[in-house]
């Protein structure tokens, strides 16, 4: 039976800038922008807004109270994402108990970044990177994920061209978004003979640092009932942290912990989902979380993919708007754009690479690098309410 | 190549990187004598069992490779003209996990997870020398 986790909460707009590869906006104004397309879309106002949450890489020494002075918000309600790219759905969970309790009528959940790609090599200043991996020239996040990618490939036999049909359907859908910053097929011949960054990893294994920001509304049953905008409810969600412990290479960030919970708070299984919406920082934690959330068994995300077609149009769509190694990886708004993508394609705002009918489906999160992995893994379920 | 990234030594993990300059390798061992296991990378308490209590001890120096990848593109300028090299996890026998390069390129990449490997001490800056490891 569905327990209702997050009932009393709607999810009523979301916004997205375009992801372009630099800006001369300061981050405040992205934050900005994402969230007014997103008021704007629920058919809301910013005095409307009592609840704020932000997750910024490159914000300090802003911090969601500075923002909220700075946006003239006055919050009863105010959230800093601390767990990288886990951090949306973090948010959105929290937002959601938030105004169930009362202490938020509407919150907005962005997340927004103005990375290039020296901001994204020079970012990790966490001891796990900066003291005990930096040193010996690590190669940052690219040889972080090599290292998982390639005892992937050893213990499950996948091959770079299983990785290669993967990012090649997550182009075809960044095709169909005018926001994404890749605007050019990708073949298997471009994936295959692109140059080497981290091997197993070449260049279109990785995501392009990009500039842009993401942003949903969720707002109470009282509010959302007087709007005439699209509603999306969260079903279920979960989040799980350095798990395990003490095992790196376990290829798992932990989705597998909460999955059963997380489809029984939604009254359905991985079966249901009309779409996915993976956190795709690097293919093989894209491939971790099809497996992790029961798609697949472990080792098995490469037959799925092989044996659907994960366009928007076909049996197993993924990433719809490209995802962030099509459409761009803004830093910290790699933890909102699945959540955007979910909403506006329930919302039936998708435009060119909707997917027909589409009723529920799922979106990951992960992120927080520190040592050998990310420790932070979130997920929930969105439908159309 | 004084420009590589140094690490930040403070009054935890001192120790370890003053052993490294000696070439030695020292990590801390839990005091518990029930867990009274290894832990890296420095911590403030032990991580399997969260007692404060630990000691610096030798360990053998021995592994195994559980991943490795070919770095061409490095995270800091001051190792472009080494690029490419080999960055690998290393599974200590005592067990924890310890990031390394290997001291020279291996003849094949076929078997290289799994294999043994020996700590081996690598100039860095001229305040740092680090553990590397080479195939045994």
């Amino acid at each position: 039976m569905p327990s209702g986790a997050y009932d009393g909460a709607y999810i009523v707009g979301a916004g997205q800038t375009p992801y372009e590869k630099s800006t001369e906006k300061p981050v405040q104004r992205l934050i900005w922008e994402a969230s007014d397309l997103a008021l704007a879309s629920a058919g809301l106002g910013w005095r409307d807004v009592d609840g704020l949450g932000v997750t910024c890489f490159t914000l300090a020494p802003d911090n969601v109270t500075t923002m909220a002075e700075h946006m003239g918000l006055e919050c009863r309600w105010l959230s800093q994402g601390l767990y990288g790219g886990a951090s949306g759905i973090i948010g959105m969970m929290e937002a959601a108990r938030a105004i169930r309790s009362d202490d938020a009528e509407v919150a907005v959940i962005v997340a927004a970044d103005a990375f290039d790609v020296s901001s994204h090599m020079s970012m990790s200043r966490n001891p796990g990177q900066h003291d005990y991996m930096g040193p010996w020239g690590y190669g940052a996040a690219n040889g972080v994920f090599a290292l998982h990618t390639r005892l992937y490939m050893e213990r499950y036999g996948a091959t770079r061209e299983d990785f290669g049909r993967f990012c090649i359907a997550l182009r075809e859908n960044a095709l169909l978004n005018p926001n994404a910053l890749f605007d050019m097929p990708l073949t298997m011949e471009d994936y295959l003979s692109a140059r080497p960054i981290a091997e197993p990893i070449h260049l279109f294994d990785c995501v392009h640092p990009c500039c842009g920001a993401d942003a949903v509304v969720l707002a109470s049953e009282a509010v959302a009932a007087r709007l005439d905008a699209p509603k999306v409810q969260m079903l279920g969600g979960g989040a799980i942290h350095n798990y395990p412990a003490h095992d790196i290479y376990a290829l798992s960030a932990g989705w597998e912990t909460y999955r059963d919970r997380m489809f029984g708070q939604a009254d359905c299984g991985p079966g249901d989902m009309d779409f996915v919406q993976l956190y795709d920082d690097y293919p093989v934690m894209s491939f971790i979380q099809l497996e992790g959330l029961g798609f697949a068994e472990k080792g098995g995300a490469p037959a799925l993919i092989g044996e659907n077609d994960c366009t928007v149009r076909g049996t197993l769509p993924i990433n719809t708007g490209g995802g962030q190694l099509s459409a761009g990886q803004a830093g910290a708004s790699g933890g909102m754009i699945g959540v955007y993508e979910a909403v506006a394609q329930l919302r039936g705002e998708a435009g060119a690479r909707q997917v027909k009918g589409c009723e529920r489906g799922v979106v990951t999160g992960y992120g927080a690098v520190s040592y050998g992995r990310g420790p932070s893994a979130s997920a929930c379920i969105l439908a159309r309410a | 190549m004084s420009d590589k990234p140094n690490p930040r030594v403070n009054a935890i993990n001192r120790p370890f990187w003053e052993a490294c300059n000696r070439d030695e390798f020292l990590l801390q061992r839990c005091k518990v004598p029930e867990c009274g296991r290894f832990v890296y990378f420095p911590r403030v308490c032990c991580p399997y069992c969260g007692s404060g209590d630990l000691e610096w001890a030798p360990p053998s120096g021995l592994g195994r490779i559980v991943s490795f990848t070919r770095i061409h593109r490095p995270q800091h300028p001051s190792f472009f003209d080494e690029a490419p090299y080999y960055f690998i996890a290393v599974e200590l026998a005592e067990g924890p996990l310890i990031y390394s390069r290997l001291d020279r390129d291996p003849e094949s990449e076929d078997g290289l997870i799994g294999s043994a490997v020996g700590v081996v001490f690598a100039d860095h800056t001229p305040k740092q020398r680090l553990p590397f490891f080479r195939l045994v």
